[in-house]
C-alpha cells in the first residue's frame, strides 16, 4: 500500500462518521470534521514537521484533497494544504498551527503599506476589503494577497488573524461561506513577492479547485453509474439503456481526460516548473468544460430524486458549478491561457503547448 | 471507481522522446521552408507524398518500435508518439505510409509469417510500402461483423474472394490490404458471427481486383470501393490464423484508434488561428484559443498514457476507444469555435489561409468521428469499460 492510500483510507474512515451537511448560516462548515481531521494530523500533511506540519509530499495532500473533495466534506483543507501554507512556506513567513484553519484571500481591493508599529521588520498595514474569502467567518487565519506599496511591482503577501474581524455573509451554490473581510488598517505579518510569485498563488489556488472539481467528478460518474444499475424502469437497469450508456460513456470521457490533465499539472508544480501557471490555467479551464457536461447528465441520469435535497449528488453538483468559478473562471484562466501560449508568437502555439505539460 | 478499465497510469518522462521531437520539429522546419510540402488539415487521409515518405523511413523515424532484424529501431512507443505528434502538428503529408505504419505493420509483426515480416516489414519501414485497411463494406460499417466479402479454397489450396469493401483510404496509392473475409460459416448466439472469419494479406495488383474512386465531400479522392471478382489470392496469404480474423481485428483496431491522430486532425486549422488571436488580441479570441489549448492538452496526457501502456506491452481497447471519442468530438468542436469568433468565411478559394483552413475542417470534419469506428460505436465499449454491458 503506497503513502496515498494510506492516507486516502484515512481520511476515508474519518468521512464515514460525517455524513455531508447541508449548510446553513447556523452550521457554515462541518466543526466535528475538521477536529477529527485536525487530530488525525491531517491537516497539516504535505507541509514540513520543522514549520509545525505533518510531513509528507505534495502527493500526499492532494490525495487528502481529493478524498475530502469527492465526500463533500466542509471544511478548508484545499485552502489550507495546497494554496495558503505553502504560499506563506515559500514567502518564509511562519505558519499558524494546522489545528487552525487557514484560508486564502485573492481578491478584491487591500493594500499593502510598510508598517512601523514597532513589531520589527516584515510588518505591513493592510486596509481594504478582502472578497469572495472561502471559509471567511470560518477560517481563523486568512493568507491575503494584497496591493503593493506605491512603486512596487508584484504583491504582499500577509497573515491576518481573523480574532475580532467579522466576516460579512456570501455563499457559493452549495452554502460554502464567500464572504468579505473589511481590514481596517490591520497590522500584520507580510511578505514582499515578485510579480511571478504572486501568479504562482493565483495559479496553485486554481489548481486547488481543479483539483477538487475532477474528484467530485470521479464521483458523481461513480455514483451515476451505480444509480443506473439500480434503477429499474421498463423492467431493466436504466444502464441497460443505450441512449444511457451514452451518456455515461460522455461523462467518462470527460472525466478522464479532466483527471489526467490535473495530475499532469500537479506534478509540474511539484517540480517547480516554470510553467505552472499556464499548466493550472489549464487544468483549472478544462475541469470546468468538463462540469457542464458531467453534472448535467449526472442530473439527466438521475433523475428528479437527483433534483431534490435529500438525495446525495447536490453536495457535489452544487460544489463544482461554484469551484469551476472560483480561484479565476473559464474565460479569465483561458484567457490567460490562450494570450501565454503565443506570448513568443503567432507561430510558437504547438511548441508552447508541448513544454506546458 | 468502477471506471478502473478507463485510467491508465501516467505516463513517465522520456528524454528521448523530446530529443527525437526536436530534430522532427528541426527536419519539418527545413523541409517547409524548402517548400517541399505545404500545411494541410487532415493531412493522414488526404496528404498522400511518397517522397516525403521515403524521407521519413530514411530518417528512421517508419516502423520506430520494431525489431531491427525486420528493418525497424527498436525505439519506444513514447519516441514514436513524439514523432507522429509533430508530423501531426506541422500538417505534413503522411497519408501514403500512414496505415502500413500505424497498425499493418504491427498487425504483420505479430500474425505474419517470418516469409511476410521479412519481404514487407523493410519496405514499410523505408517508407515504400502502403497498406489499406480492408475492414468495411457497402452493407457493413459498424455491424462489422456481418461482412459479406468470402474466400473459398480452390483445388489448389489458393483463396478465391469475392466481394467488395469501401472507404479504402487510398487503395488507389497502396500495395497490400489486410482485408477481413468470411472463410467458414457462423456459428450459433448472438456472437456467433464472430467465428468464421479470417484476414488475408491481399496484394492488390492481383487480377480481377479493381479499385474505383469514392469522392469525399472536398471532391478529393481518398477513398475507393476495392471490388473482388473471383481473385486469387496464394494460400499461404492468411494472416495469423484462418477463423481468428475477428479476434485479430479487434487487436488491430487498438493500435487504430489510440494515435495522436485522432485529436490532431484539424490542429492546422487551430495553428492557424493562433496566429490570428496572437496578432488582433482580442480576448474573445483568446479566450477561445485558451479554451481549445486546455481540451487538447488534456487529450495529449491521455494519448501519452496509452503510448506508455504500449510500452509496457498492454492493448489498451477501452481507453483508446475512450481517448477517440473525446479526441474526435474535439476535432469537430475546433471548426465550431473557431469560426465564432473570427469573421471569415470558410472557403477553399479565400485569400485567407485561415478562411481556406477552416474550409478543409470543415469539409473533412463529418469523417473524424465516423472512421475508425464511429463515436456511438465507442461510447458503447466505454461502456462496457464501467461494467453496463
Amino acid at each position: 500500500m503506497s503513502d496515498q492510500d494510506l492516507v486516502v483510507e484515512t481520511v476515508r474512515e474519518i468521512l464515514a462518521g460525517h455524513e455531508p451537511l447541508l449548510l446553513s448560516d447556523e452550521r457554515p462548515w462541518d466543526e466535528g470534521l475538521w477536529a477529527d481531521l485536525a487530530e488525525a494530523g491531517l491537516t497539516g500533511v504535505g507541509l514540513p514537521e520543522e514549520a509545525g506540519g505533518s510531513g509528507g509530499e505534495l502527493a500526499d495532500a492532494v490525495a487528502v484533497v481529493r478524498t475530502l473533495a469527492a465526500g463533500a466534506g466542509a471544511v478548508p483543507v484545499a485552502e489550507q494544504l495546497l494554496v495558503a501554507a505553502p504560499a506563506l512556506l515559500a514567502a518564509d513567513l511562519d505558519l499558524p498551527a494546522p489545528e487552525e484553519p487557514l484560508t486564502i484571500a485573492v481578491d478584491g481591493a487591500v493594500t499593502a503599506e510598510p508598517s512601523d508599529d514597532g513589531d520589527g521588520p516584515g510588518r505591513f498595514t493592510l486596509t481594504g476589503t478582502a472578497v469572495d474569502v472561502p471559509w471567511a467567518g470560518v477560517a481563523r487565519h486568512v493568507a491575503v494577497l494584497a496591493a503593493p506599496p506605491a512603486g512596487i511591482e508584484g504583491a504582499v503577501l500577509a497573515v491576518v488573524d481573523t480574532a475580532g474581524l467579522t466576516a460579512s455573509r456570501a455563499v457559493n451554490l452549495a452554502g460554502e461561506p464567500r464572504g468579505s473581510l473589511v481590514l481596517d488598517g490591520v497590522g500584520v505579518p507580510g511578505a514582499l513577492l515578485s510579480p511571478a510569485q504572486a501568479e504562482l498563488v493565483r495559479a496553485r489556488y486554481a489548481l486547488a479547485r481543479a483539483v477538487q472539481v475532477s474528484a467530485a467528478l470521479e464521483q458523481v460518474l461513480a455514483w451515476t453509474v451505480q444509480y443506473a444499475g439500480e434503477r429499474q424502469q421498463f423492467g431493466r437497469p436504466l444502464g441497460k439503456f443505450q441512449a444511457i450508456q451514452m451518456e455515461l460513456a460522455e461523462m467518462a470521457g470527460e472525466v478522464t481526460a479532466t483527471a489526467a490533465l490535473v495530475d499532469a499539472a500537479v506534478q509540474a508544480l511539484d517540480r517547480g516548473e516554470d510553467t505552472v501557471v499556464l499548466a493550472a490555467a489549464a487544468a483549472k479551464v478544462r475541469a470546468g468544460c468538463a462540469v457542464e457536461v458531467v453534472a448535467k447528465r449526472a442530473h439527466q441520469v438521475h433523475g428528479a430524486i437527483g433534483f431534490t435535497q435529500e438525495y446525495r449528488l447536490h453536495h457535489l453538483t452544487r460544489r463544482c458549478w461554484s469551484w469551476r468559478d472560483e480561484a479565476g473562471n473559464e474565460l479569465a484562466w483561458s484567457r490567460a491561457l490562450g494570450a501565454g501560449l503565443v506570448a513568443g508568437g503567432g507561430d510558437d502555439l504547438w511548441p508552447a503547448l508541448t513544454r506546458v505539460v | 471507481m468502477s471506471s478502473n478499465q478507463l485510467t491508465l497510469a501516467p505516463a513517465p518522462p522520456s528524454e528521448a522522446a523530446e530529443q527525437v521531437r526536436l530534430e522532427v520539429r528541426q527536419f519539418l522546419a527545413e523541409e517547409l521552408a524548402a517548400g517541399t510540402f505545404t500545411t494541410h488539415v487532415d493531412t493522414w487521409l488526404s496528404g498522400v507524398d511518397p517522397d516525403f515518405s521515403r524521407k521519413l523511413g530514411a530518417r528512421g523515424w517508419l516502423g520506430m518500435t520494431w525489431p531491427k532484424e525486420y528493418g525497424g529501431h527498436e525505439r519506444s512507443a513514447m519516441e514514436r508518439y513524439a514523432v507522429t505528434e509533430e508530423l501531426l502538428a506541422a500538417g505534413a503529408p503522411v497519408a501514403a505510409h500512414w496505415i502500413a505504419d500505424r497498425q499493418s505493420g504491427p498487425n504483420l509483426l505479430r500474425y505474419g509469417t517470418e516469409a511476410q515480416r521479412k519481404e514487407i516489414l523493410p519496405r514499410i519501414a523505408a517508407g515504400e510500402c502502403y497498406f489499406v485497411i480492408g475492414m468495411s463494406e457497402p452493407d457493413s460499417g459498424s455491424d462489422l461483423a456481418s461482412i459479406r466479402t468470402r474466400a473459398a479454397r480452390n483445388a489448389d489450396g489458393d483463396w478465391v474472394v469475392n466481394g467488395a469493401k469501401v472507404w479504402t483510404s487510398n487503395a488507389h496509392h497502396s500495395h497490400y490490404g489486410i482485408v477481413l473475409v468470411r472463410t467458414g460459416p457462423p456459428g450459433e448466439g448472438p456472437r456467433g458471427k464472430h467465428q468464421g472469419l479470417t484476414q488475408l494479406l491481399v496484394d492488390l495488383s492481383l487480377p480481377g481486383l479493381s479499385i474505383n474512386p469514392i469522392r469525399i465531400l472536398d471532391g478529393g479522392h481518398h477513398f475507393n470501393e476495392v471490388v473482388f471478382d473471383d481473385v486469387v489470392v496464394p494460400g499461404e496469404m492468411v494472416l495469423g490464423t484462418e477463423g481468428a480474423g475477428w479476434h485479430q481485428v479487434t487487436a488491430e483496431l487498438a493500435f487504430e484508434r489510440s494515435g495522436p491522430e485522432r485529436f490532431l486532425s484539424t490542429w492546422p486549422l487551430l495553428a492557424e488561428f493562433g496566429r490570428r488571436a496572437a496578432a488582433t488580441g482580442d480576448p474573445a479570441q483568446l479566450a477561445t484559443l485558451g479554451r481549445l489549448s486546455a481540451r487538447a492538452l488534456s487529450l495529449r496526457q491521455l494519448s501519452l498514457r496509452i503510448a506508455a501502456a504500449l510500452d509496457r506491452g498492454e492493448l489498451p481497447d477501452i481507453p483508446a476507444a475512450l481517448v477517440k471519442d473525446v479526441g474526435t468530438t474535439f476535432e469537430q468542436d475546433v471548426v465550431d469555435e473557431v469560426r465564432r469568433v473570427v469573421d471569415v468565411p470558410a472557403s477553399l478559394d479565400s485569400p485567407d489561409p485561415l478562411g481556406r483552413a477552416l474550409a478543409e475542417a470543415q469539409l473533412h470534419a463529418p469523417g473524424y468521428t465516423l472512421r475508425g469506428g464511429t463515436n456511438e460505436i465507442l461510447r458503447g465499449i466505454v461502456a462496457r469499460g464501467l461494467g453496463l454491458r
